[in-house]
């Protein structure tokens, strides 16, 4: 959960910035549902997600004959861009003063509960939807986006113990939200 | 590291943030944790496996799926072959020199044409110039190309 290490992308970032097609295919192909996942976890939206996504890349291609090896891991660096953009389209969100509440899947049991599939699919998309937001990252972060602990709280500028608690904050109450599903799952 | 003792209290606290697969947390606590496993396999193996439920429901979350036109733009947009840099900088070179050949070939004509204009006067040599720069232009595009 800790390692640095040094940058998987790095030989394949310089070949993009060489205009080498293939490199292209391939780091889309390694890095793109990757963070077009993070995306869409983070902002329950597919299409605002592809925009996020196409943006983020859009900015690394500018990035690519410049890029500095070893100042960032190229993952940590598209996952901060990603963040920012979904952390901009969140607030956003946030600001439009709407006349009515905006419309949310309901994360509570249905009386079809423990069906498998795509039910489940959402209802686990509409309880994380319902996490506060800094919840919601710590738990894509580490658990989706498989990041380390310390990688994870430095991109969202917390402390690990910080970290930990958005996390345990988050999983808890993503336990309640699921309870019945967990217990079939469990 | 492998000294490192965990207690009860910490190793919950870990599965509650990192789930139930002990390979996920911090690696400096792992060992500790899974020798700490080992003194209570029932009582901790029932929290992880509770994690381990969440974390099997959160893999469910919906991941999106790359579409094949998001992937046309990004490959279309992203950067080109050095080369092409070097074939415009070929082409310009090569346009530049033609210019070069046409101001050249004009000024020899005025000034030969001078033999019988002795009153040719500085303005129409600067206007036949700027004839042999409009020459160049419609040469640099094809050789750009």
């Amino acid at each position: 959960m800790t390692s640095q290490g040094s940058d998987p992308d790095e030989a394949l970032l310089a070949d993009v910035g060489r205009g080498d097609p293939r490199a292209v295919r391939q780091l889309l192909d390694r890095r793109l549902p990757r963070i077009l996942a993070l995306a869409r976890r983070m902002l329950n939206d597919s299409g605002e997600a592809e925009d996020v996504a196409q943006e983020t890349f859009l900015r690394a291609w500018k990035q690519a004959r410049s890029w500095q090896p070893g100042a960032a891991r190229f993952d940590t660096w598209l996952h901060r861009v990603a963040l920012n953009l979904c952390r901009d389209r969140l607030r956003r969100r946030r600001d439009v003063v709407m006349a009515e509440p905006p419309e949310q899947a309901d994360p509570g049991p249905r009386p079809d509960a423990g069906v498998l599939g795509r039910e489940v699919s959402h209802r686990v998309e509409a309880a994380l939807a319902a996490l506060p937001a800094r919840q919601r990252e710590a738990i894509v972060l580490c658990h989706h986006q498989g990041l380390g602990n310390i990688e994870a709280a430095a991109l969202m500028q917390v402390s690990v113990e910080a970290l930990e608690g958005l996390l345990g904050r988050g999983r808890r109450a993503l336990k309640a939200a699921l309870a019945d599903l967990t217990r079939d799952a469990g | 590291m492998s000294e490192m003792s965990l207690s009860r209290d910490r190793f919950l606290a870990l599965a509650e943030a990192y789930g139930g697969d002990i390979a996920r947390w911090p690696e400096p606590e792992r060992e500790a944790a899974r020798a700490l496993l080992l003194q209570d396999p029932q009582g901790l193996g029932h929290h992880l496996e509770a994690a381990a439920a969440l974390d099997r429901l959160l893999d469910l979350a919906p991941a999106g799926a790359v579409d094949a036109a998001l992937l046309g733009r990004l490959v279309s947009a992203a950067p080109r072959p050095a080369a092409s840099a070097w074939r415009w900088i070929a082409g310009l070179g090569a346009a530049l020199g033609l210019g070069v050949s046409a101001m050249a070939g004009v000024t020899v004509g005025v000034v030969l044409a001078g033999h019988d204009r002795e009153d040719l006067s500085a303005d129409a040599l600067i206007a036949s110039s700027v004839d042999g720069g409009d020459a160049t232009d419609s040469l640099e595009e094809p050789a750009a190309s």
